[in-house]
């Protein structure tokens, strides 16, 4: 039975989460349910579980994930304050005189807030709050908007400084400048492509993606004038926020904290940051963190019993035995973080999966740079996929529930394809 | 039932409270967590020594606070996240079945075995009266105490949602959801 555990385990809670109870909770009773089976058939020692209360206290006292809030925080702030909304509206005037414009702002916002939290669920979080309004206001389609945010908001795994690459470069034993600057003509490639399928929504299927209609009415003084209020404020905290960053003056939490007090600052001088807007903003935040952190809890456990079942040893021995050489390899191994990818963290694929890989990698004289590159594309594009990708789960809270999801699987179809051909490319590129 | 119905409300009005109050601590958790950004530099470059490890201490702490305690309040007014391709298909009826059946067979013996597990670990803290590793830093013995209060608030908050799919079930009692749809709700 020992060897079947991996496998079973996994077609489990693909059942289970199907069922659409809670996924924090339906991991964990996965666990729980596999955790007994397996001590049943005595390949699991439930002693195992004495491991739960550290690991959760590692959560509790995790620096990074404290970004996770802050930046949610920061988010909500320009939304519920509207300085994010008039933001956006004023690149739309800017842009949006063209069809497709807006979109193409929201990607271009995208690209920079999402580098500047690395964090997929409060970029996607933060891109939703802000964006999707605006859009579905000026008669976007639906789905298109969508997949435009969603896709969007994963671009700051693979943009640098993302948190992706930073743990990659840890766990591959590659430096970590190496991968920032291997992933930024990746990472602006998928931009580029993002924006060229939006013009060719704009050119092909004008009614999804309309023009602003007021946005020609502002001209000259009136549009320097909302430039200066609306766009350069928080244009400016974005860039401080990411330049920080980036300068390596402060850490994605201090960043995340400070943006956030200097969007509230921003609100007050507009005298946006009205009390309604705070609490709103609080209470916001509060739910996704719940959301996003117990996520987090619930997959801790299951990563605990799959391992103790060995799901990681049938992974590797998978690994060991390809056909094919590096092509094969790399096919296997990308269709394997792939799937990990809907239901598994990135970090707990960084710790499992990632080490595995590097010694047949070498064997196999591939480039760990590049590979790294590959798996952050593919872990990017495991995070939009439905109906697992956490981008999507992300997204679906901050959207209206009168959007079906369906909807949603619709309009980030486009965007999969984009990664996909990159990825394509890129493994091509690998085996040069 | 009607004092179990009673208990249940009882848990839910405690939840909600303890949701009201964490709230605010995020504002704090924000404000401290700037503080402490602002303070590392003080430090660094005037030797302004505001940067001290009970305040880096305190900024986790609320994050804690924060997911640990509202736990059980996002299931009450169902936050946590579903995979929601064939949930939002079905009837009330089928809603309320893979609730029960979740929280029963998942939630409540999930958090269970959390409070099993954390006990001694928790009160051997408590008995030591755990200190931080760092100089200056907060105790930790109340901070792992909150796995505790978390996980038997949640456990509470189990029961009393079970109660709640019975009672769809049976067609009786209270029929009114307190956030239809759930968790995909939308923004506030």
């Amino acid at each position: 039975m020992g060897a079947l555990w991996g496998p079973v385990m996994f077609l489990g809670v693909l059942v289970l989460i199907f069922t659409g109870y809670p996924v924090a909770f339906a991991l964990a009773g996965t666990a729980l349910l596999f955790s007994v089976l397996g001590t049943l058939a005595g390949d699991f020692d439930l002693i195992l579980f004495r491991a739960l209360p550290e690991r959760t206290f590692g959560v509790m006292s995790n620096y990074t994930l404290l970004a996770i809030p802050f930046f949610i925080f920061m988010g909500t702030v320009l939304e519920k304050s509207r300085l994010a909304e008039d933001l956006l509206e004023t690149i739309g005037i800017l842009f949006g005189r063209f069809r497709g414009g807006l979109a193409l702002g929201v990607i271009g916002v995208g690209a920079l807030l999402a580098a500047a939290t690395g964090v997929v669920g409060a970029s996607v979080t933060a891109m939703g709050l802000i964006s999707m309004p605006v859009m579905l206001r000026n008669g976007y389609k639906d789905d298109l908007t969508l997949g435009v945010i969603s896709a969007s908001g994963t671009l700051g795994q693979i943009i640098p400084p993302s948190i992706v690459l930073i743990v990659l470069g840890d766990q591959m034993g590659v430096s970590v400048g190496a991968l920032f600057q291997a992933a930024i003509v990746p990472g602006l490639i998928l931009t580029g492509g993002y924006a060229l399928y939006v013009v060719g929504v704009a050119i092909f299927n004008p009614e999804a993606a309309p023009a602003m209609a007021e946005a020609r009415d502002v001209t000259g003084i009136a549009l320097l004038r909302r430039v200066v209020v609306s766009l350069i404020p928080p244009l400016a905290l974005i860039l401080v926020v990411l330049g920080s960053i980036f300068a390596g003056v402060a850490t994605p939490t201090e960043a995340g904290a400070l943006g956030s007090v200097g969007a509230m600052a921003l609100a007050a001088m507009g005298g946006q940051m009205t009390t309604a807007a705070l609490r709103s903003a609080m209470q916001d935040t509060t739910r996704l963190t719940i959301m996003v952190i117990f996520l987090l809890i619930g997959s801790t456990i299951f990563t605990l019993v799959f391992r103790g079942l060995e799901g990681d040893l049938w992974i590797a021995e998978m690994l060991s035995n390809l056909p094919g050489g590096a092509l094969g390899f790399l096919l296997v191994v990308n269709v394997i973080v792939f799937v990990l990818g809907f239901f598994i963290d990135f970090f707990e694929i960084a710790f499992i999966i990632v080490p595995l890989v590097v010694a047949p990698a070498q064997i196999l004289g591939l480039d760990l740079t590049w590979l790294g590159i590959i798996l952050a594309v593919n872990i990017q594009t495991s995070f939009l996929t439905p109906p697992f990708g956490v981008s999507l789960f992300y997204l679906r809270g901050v959207t209206p529930p009168e959007i079906s999801t369906t909807r949603m699987y619709r309009g980030v179809l486009p965007f999969i394809a984009i990664q996909l051909v990159v990825l394509g490319g890129l493994i091509v590129w690998i085996l040069r | 039932m009607r004092t179990l119905r009673h208990l249940a409300g009882l848990v839910d009005r405690l939840n909600d409270r303890i949701g009201a109050a964490i709230q605010w601590l995020v504002l704090l958790m924000v404000l401290v967590g700037a503080f402490n950004a602002v303070a590392r530099y003080t430090t660094r470059y005037t030797g302004l020594a505001l940067s001290s490890n009970a305040y880096l201490d305190l900024q986790w702490y609320f994050f804690t606070l924060i997911f640990l305690l509202g736990a059980a309040y996002g299931l009450n007014h169902d936050y946590h996240v579903r995979v929601d391709v064939l949930y939002e298909k079905m009837s009330a009826r089928k809603r309320a079945w893979v609730d029960l059946i979740g929280t029963v067979l998942f939630l409540i013996p999930f958090s269970a075995l959390m409070l099993w597990v954390s006990w001694r670990p928790v009160w051997n803290s408590w008995s030591i009266r755990e200190a931080s590793p760092d100089p200056g830093g907060l105790p930790r013995y109340p901070i792992k105490a909150v796995i505790l209060v978390a996980f038997l608030l949640l456990l509470l908050q189990g029961l009393s949602h079970t109660l709640k799919q019975v009672d769809i079930l049976r067609g009786s009692g209270d029929e009114t959801d307190p956030d239809p749809g759930g968790a995909m709700g939308g923004g506030a």
